[in-house]
């Protein structure tokens, strides 16, 4: 895939991927050279939209503030860098080289590949991720490590103390500097091409030849002259409120409200182009309190429609204890409306099916509550009950994990067989059998006799004693003259045969 | 308007020859009206064994449409054939939505048969009509591939209306059920009764399949087949004779 922007009049690439960097595309290539050296239909090629990168970029912006409270764009024209203060908060994720893999790790599992630069000013970082030196490298994400510029080493690496006080990106070239094309080219011109050759030049005259453009990135990146992030605001309060002069029971005047609140509020959503995950109400009811509740969305939605049924669902089932005086909506959580932008890889079908999946997911856990949606989840545990986890859908921002990728997936053929139904308390047996330790020849289940003609098995499980309450079974699968097909387990510790599946 | 007089002896309509013709004639013309109201523009789904499939409409389920289960007792395997269905109607991508209101079902068990995880909804409805509700709107979904719900009574209207609801969001349905809902109608488009047999291998797994119902086919046909433990798959091992089947086990 390559990008391409119109630059003074001729087409050139802005970006392109791995697959076109190896048929020697590049950044700056003119358009015509890039699709000479890809083959014909080889490479997709796009517009490059700065608007839509941008907004992009400040989605994950807002997604870093998981590792600190600062964070802004770069302070660019087309920013593609995202700064972070993380002053003060190496200690909170053991250390700043742990926080750093950490960000490596999140952005990698958001499919997205970073190279990061840890420093005490902002150039010096910007410097280092650009050009630094690649330091380690883990599931395609480039990770480029210095430590802070003022570091401090012990006293009897003096030696080593004075050979590496002078900055470390002294040695990189002199584009880590942030500077204009034109500067770099005049540099270049000169002779000039890595940072610490500035340093031979007279300062005096850096400004005259130069423009101030130089001297100021130089200075931000030593720390001589103060450079601010400029954090990317948080997201507002959205919230909208109706008190009523005469207070209601009446259904119909009270859905009324809430249409018209819910309409609002999805006007204020729309307009900072966010959408609601966590859509809080209150109903203060006369003498009697208030009546609460909250809805949880399957993905960010600022339609007016949608949030209204979720309501009207959740109202039909509510008793009022008195008539209501005010209600109140509330997003209690927001996030950037999904955008074409990130449905790049996705054919307008799929988005369309993960829309209709997230409307049903909605109106199912706005009925039957947030817990009745649930996605299973395998776990490592021996304890059959225990093998997996439902994990409520509306609680874990699925959207994302409706694409493959985000899973880790399991062949089926790794895993034991295992009745599709488990009853949720093993069921005690009245079982016969020959051998001590061996299946049973025959049981009773639900007033009915079942003889066993085939078992497979034992299968051990034992849970250790730190889980407290000791788990030891030998389970059996059998299969009765019948053909039924039962999984029962004969606890250890005293003998005593459980049904625990059935093999529907 | 003039009616027939009772002593004219019948005449068939112009062009047909005799009774037999022309109740072929209306069987087809309501065979392409039923069509005609169903997503058919998309492949049939395999039940996961081609000797079962040549026995249903289109050589296999269609989406759309609703198919049920019928099995008695505990431990008959008629859950594993839907769910095998379900993998078929899924593929790689595909949703299925499993409607437990017992909190029997084992996800573990469904991942063993070739599913993945993100591709199934667990729904635990807490009582009768949040089941009826949530398997309406899951089959009225057109992002849902299938859906699997496991029930005993179920009135004539609400299955009608979820047959529409499966036929509006081409959605799969699948209910397994005891087997005295074959005395009941059916809106479904295939209704299959399981029997367990002994297997005659510690591999796989016999079933008999009886197709009660299956539209557009004769129904009363039986075949026997074994799924295969490991893998999973199904093949078929013997065709029985004909049975007889119930006289009420058609509604729709």
């Amino acid at each position: 895939m390559v990008f391409f922007e119109i630059h003074r009049g001729s087409r050139r690439v802005v970006a392109c991927s791995d697959r076109a960097k190896c048929l020697g595309v590049a950044a700056g290539m003119p358009l015509g050279e890039a699709t000479a050296l890809a083959e014909a239909g080889m490479v997709h090629l796009e517009p490059y939209d700065a608007t839509a990168d941008r907004r992009m970029l400040e989605k994950i912006a807002e997604g870093c503030r998981q590792f600190s409270p600062v964070v802004g764009l770069e302070d660019a024209p087309a920013p593609s860098s995202l700064l972070l203060d993380i002053s003060g908060l190496g200690h909170l994720f053991g250390g700043e080289a742990a926080l750093a893999e950490r960000v490596v790790r999140g952005f990698h599992r958001r499919g997205l590949r970073v190279r990061i630069g840890v420093a005490d000013t902002i150039g010096a970082a910007w410097a280092m991720a650009h050009f630094g030196q690649q330091q380690q490298e883990g599931g395609g994400s480039l990770f480029p490590y210095r430590p802070p510029t003022g570091l401090e080493l012990p006293s009897d690496d003096k030696a080593d103390t004075e050979k590496d006080s002078r900055p470390p990106f002294d040695d990189l070239p002199i584009e880590a500097l942030r500077l204009p094309e034109a500067t770099v080219d005049l540099l270049h011109q000169l002779g000039v091409f890595q940072v610490g050759q500035l340093a031979l030049l007279p300062r005096n005259e850096l400004n005259a030849r130069f423009g101030p453009e130089l001297l100021k990135r130089w200075d931000q990146a030593l720390g001589r002259l103060a450079e601010p992030i400029l954090a990317q605001p948080l997201p507002a309060d959205f919230g909208v409120e109706q008190s009523i002069e005469y207070p209601t029971s009446r259904r119909e005047t009270i859905e009324w409200i809430l249409r018209q609140l819910i309409g609002q509020l999805s006007e204020m959503l729309l307009g900072g182009g966010r959408g609601v995950t966590r859509l809080s109400c209150r109903l203060a009811c006369q003498a009697a309190g208030a009546v609460e509740f909250s809805l949880g969305m399957f993905q960010p939605t600022a339609s007016s429609q949608h949030l209204f049924q979720l309501v009207q669902m959740r109202l039909e089932r509510l008793a009022l204890p008195a008539p209501v005086a005010a209600v109140s909506l509330r997003a209690a959580l927001t996030a950037p409306l999904q955008q074409g932008q990130q449905e790049l890889f996705l054919d307008r079908r799929e988005t369309q099916r993960l829309r209709w999946l997230a409307a049903l997911v909605d109106r199912l856990g706005s009925r039957l509550g947030h817990r009745a949606v649930v996605r299973p989840r395998l776990v490592s545990d021996a304890q059959p009950e225990l093998a997996w986890h439902a994990d409520p859908i509306l609680e874990n921002h699925p959207i994302k994990q409706l694409r493959r990728r985000q899973f880790s997936s399991t062949a089926p053929g790794e895993l034991p067989p295992r009745p599709l139904r488990l009853v949720r308390r093993p069921v005690g047996l009245a079982a016969i059998s020959i051998q001590p330790d061996g299946p049973p020849l025959h049981f009773e289940f639900c007033g009915r006799q079942h003889r066993i003609a085939a078992t497979w098995g034992p299968e051990r499980i034992e849970t250790g004693w730190w889980r407290g309450r000791l788990v030891g079974r030998d389970y059996y699968r059998i299969e009765t003259d019948a053909g039924r097909r039962f999984w029962l387990f004969r606890r250890l510790h005293d003998g005593r045969w459980f049904l625990h599946g059935m093999f529907e | 308007m003039r009616l027939p007089d009772e002593n004219t002896p019948f005449s068939p309509p112009r062009g047909i020859d005799t009774p037999r013709e022309l109740v072929e004639k209306l069987r087809g013309q309501i065979a392409r009206l039923e069509q005609s109201r169903c997503p058919c523009d998309q492949a049939s789904i395999s039940s996961g064994c081609e000797g079962l499939d040549q026995l249903l409409p289109e050589t296999g389920f269609r989406s759309g449409t609703l198919v049920e289960w019928l099995a008695e007792g505990d431990g008959a395997g008629a859950e594993t054939l839907a769910l095998i269905a379900a993998r078929s109607a899924c593929g790689s991508e595909g949703v299925l939505v499993v409607l437990d209101d017992a909190g029997q079902f084992y996800p573990p068990a469904a991942l063993r048969l070739g599913l993945r995880q993100e591709q199934m909804i667990l729904v635990h409805p807490a009582d009768r009509p949040d089941f009826l509700w949530a398997m309406d709107q899951a089959l009225r979904c057109p992002g849902v591939a299938a859906v699997l719900g496991r029930l005993e009574k179920l009135d004539g209207r609400t299955f009608r209306r979820w047959q529409l609801a499966a036929e509006q969001g081409g959605v799969l349905g699948l209910l397994v059920r005891p087997t005295s809902a074959g005395q009941e109608p059916s809106w479904a488009d295939v209704r299959l009764l399981i029997e367990p047999r002994p297997s005659a291998s510690k591999e796989g797994r016999r079933l008999k399949i009886q197709v009660l119902r299956s539209r557009g086919q004769t129904a009363g046909e039986s075949i026997e087949v074994e799924v295969d433990d490991e893998t999973h798959t199904m093949h078929l091992v013997a065709r029985l004779d004909r049975s007889a089947i119930p006289p009420r086990a058609t509604g729709a």
